[in-house]
């Protein structure tokens, strides 16, 4: 079981300094709009992730007029305590785990899993194709050691061709040699990236169809296509048949860095035809499939933050998406609302593992 | 800083162009000199503008040198069928600080990275081509920074010379130096030029 104990914000958003300790395994946080709920399941975020949900400014997460923030947290996986401290001063971030600061935050990602659901998430649907890639990413790189690292450095030699393309398409002078070095060094870390995303939606998706389900109160075939190059042709032979139209176009036209997932419901695109509240149904499902995942890789439940649900879903829908997360597969949860009596009335059967905290 | 005279200002100005100087740095090493016997100060002024005019780059590995040829190639008790490729001349000395490596070098100069505007044609590519052409050798050690276009620069070089009967190596990399070369310490250094790995178990890893 992974559990957040206690957690202290100094001039993180719009909290100068506050604590909150938890004791329950579910928490509701409830308050008027702008009092700060969704700012503390952000924080909590934060340090599972080293980063912010909603935004990668560091500015924006800083108290305004102020050169900094701290978060402290207590978490206990295991039985075993962990104390987490995120700092950004005057820039520079720092973060440490039992004192001891990490060389590479993505060392950290991981090790306290956390899932949250928000209302901007309609934007994976929704958005471009690189909405859904972060999702992915964000989600295989806590799967898959090597995964994440493949991808830095498969983003680097990208931006590294794609500048060489650049260049002689201004400079002139034949550069063959290497862009051929170039290809083979997309080909070596891309392919894996590719058989990774490949391998891993077929049961992902079964996940997402028995939520989907589940939470809508009736069956639709909903689906999750892999659009890639890489289906086709191998990675080489992709790169070499486009090179021609990539010096055109002064950038690489074909691999993993256009991928795209294409959301189906019924077989129809679900961004154009769905209606709104199929499309929240699968996002919930998605998420919850994401959780699952998770929870069988870690052999524990990730955290799971759940910001304003009652304002997105009916109330059918939620009351399955309570009694889905008050169940023994779950682990600590953290749920967002305006109203105390709403959250105490969909907890009430749950008193015991309840605890609600009001904003002031 | 208000300055009595244009002269101490002009060598402030001048000292604190220096990286890592700044302004009261400077103003500290000019008092000093000013302390300082006036041939004393000349001596000074006189060795860095003749290092600056004389020195010469290496025609066979670009190393600084004072003739033609550097030390280190025109050495009769070096292997000159062992050559070391570096990115830069602190390079050179950092393995030269081993004293445990009796070949060659090749210093190309800088590192494959488009982005900063190096290509192949700004380094100094051609003369090693032309060397492991003209010259009996048998062995290239890459010792290039641990990063991606360190990694880009060994690729594309090996390609240039496969053709070529030579043996081609490189020094154990990101196993115990997080960084450049110079940074290295010399045991570390030492020991991952000795245990150099042939080239396929590296690309291949
Ligand atoms: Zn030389």
């Amino acid at each position: 079981m992974l559990l957040l104990r206690k957690i202290s914000l100094v001039q993180f958003k719009n909290y100068t300094a506050e604590r909150f300790e938890f004791n329950k395994r579910i928490t509701g946080i409830t308050g008027r709009n702008g009092s700060g709920k969704t700012n503390l399941l952000d924080a909590i975020y934060y340090i599972c992730f080293t980063k912010s949900y909603f935004t990668s400014s560091e500015a924006q997460n800083t108290q305004y007029q102020t050169n900094g923030f701290r978060l402290e947290a207590y978490m206990d996986k295991k039985g075993q305590e962990g104390k987490i401290v995120c700092t950004v001063k005057d820039g520079k971030k720092d973060i440490s785990l039992n004192d001891e600061p990490y060389d590479r935050f993505s060392h950290h990602i991981g090790k306290y899993p956390a899932v949250m659901i928000a209302p901007d998430d309609a934007e994976i649907i929704l958005g471009g194709s690189e909405e859904r890639r972060k999702w992915l990413d964000a989600l295989l790189c806590q799967l898959h050691p090597g995964y994440l690292d493949n991808l830095i450095t498969y983003q680097k030699i990208l931006q590294q061709r794609n500048s060489l393309l650049k260049t002689i398409a201004t400079q002139g002078g034949n550069q063959d040699a290497l862009l051929d070095v170039f290809d083979e060094q997309l080909v070596y870390h891309g392919t894996p990236v590719f058989e990774v995303r490949r391998d891993f939606l077929p049961s992902f998706i079964r996940q997402v169809q028995e939520l989907y389900d589940y939470l809508a109160g009736q069956h639709e075939v909903v689906n999750i296509q892999y659009q890639c190059g890489l289906h086709e042709q191998p990675f080489n032979k992709l790169l070499a048949s486009n090179r021609y139209k990539d010096m055109m176009m002064q950038r690489t036209t074909g691999g993993i860095h256009r991928d795209d997932l294409q959301f189906l419901l019924d077989d129809h695109a679900m961004k154009t035809s769905a209606s709104q509240g199929q499309r929240k149904s699968f996002l919930f499902a998605l998420k919850l499939a994401q959780f699952e995942v998770i929870r069988q890789h870690k052999k524990f439940p990730p955290l799971l933050l759940l910001d304003d649900v009652f304002e997105k879903l009916d109330r059918e829908r939620v009351s399955r998406l309570i009694s889905l997360v008050s169940g023994p597969t779950y682990g600590q949860v953290f749920i967002t609302d305006t109203h105390a009596e709403r959250l105490l009335d969909a907890f009430k059967e749950n008193e015991d593992s309840f605890q609600l905290i009001k904003m002031r | 800083m208000i300055f009595s005279s244009a002269l101490i200002e002009n060598a402030v100005n001048e000292f604190a162009r220096l990286p890592g100087i700044g302004k009261k740095t400077a103003l500290r090493l000019v008092l000093h000199l000013l302390k300082q016997d006036p041939a004393q100060v000349k001596l000074f002024g006189d060795v860095v503008t003749r290092m600056r005019d004389q020195i010469k780059f290496c025609k066979v590995c670009h190393n600084v040198s004072d003739q033609e040829v550097c030390s280190i190639c025109s050495s009769l008790s070096r292997n000159k069928a062992l050559v070391c490729v570096v990115e830069n001349i602190r390079d050179v000395m950092a393995i030269e600080n081993t004293q445990q490596f009796n070949g060659v070098y090749h210093v190309l100069g800088g590192i494959i990275s488009p982005i900063d505007g190096v290509g192949p044609d700004q380094l100094n590519i051609h003369t090693l081509v032309e060397r492991v052409q003209q010259t009996g050798i048998e062995e290239i050690i890459m010792a290039l920074s641990p990063t991606i276009e360190g990694d880009t620069t060994i690729y594309y070089l090996s390609k240039k010379l496969k053709d070529f009967p030579v043996k081609i190596t490189t020094i154990a990399r990101g196993i115990a130096f997080g960084g450049e070369l110079e940074y290295a310490d010399e045991m570390t250094l030492a020991r991952s030029i000795s245990n150099r790995l042939p080239l396929e178990s590296y690309v291949q890893k």
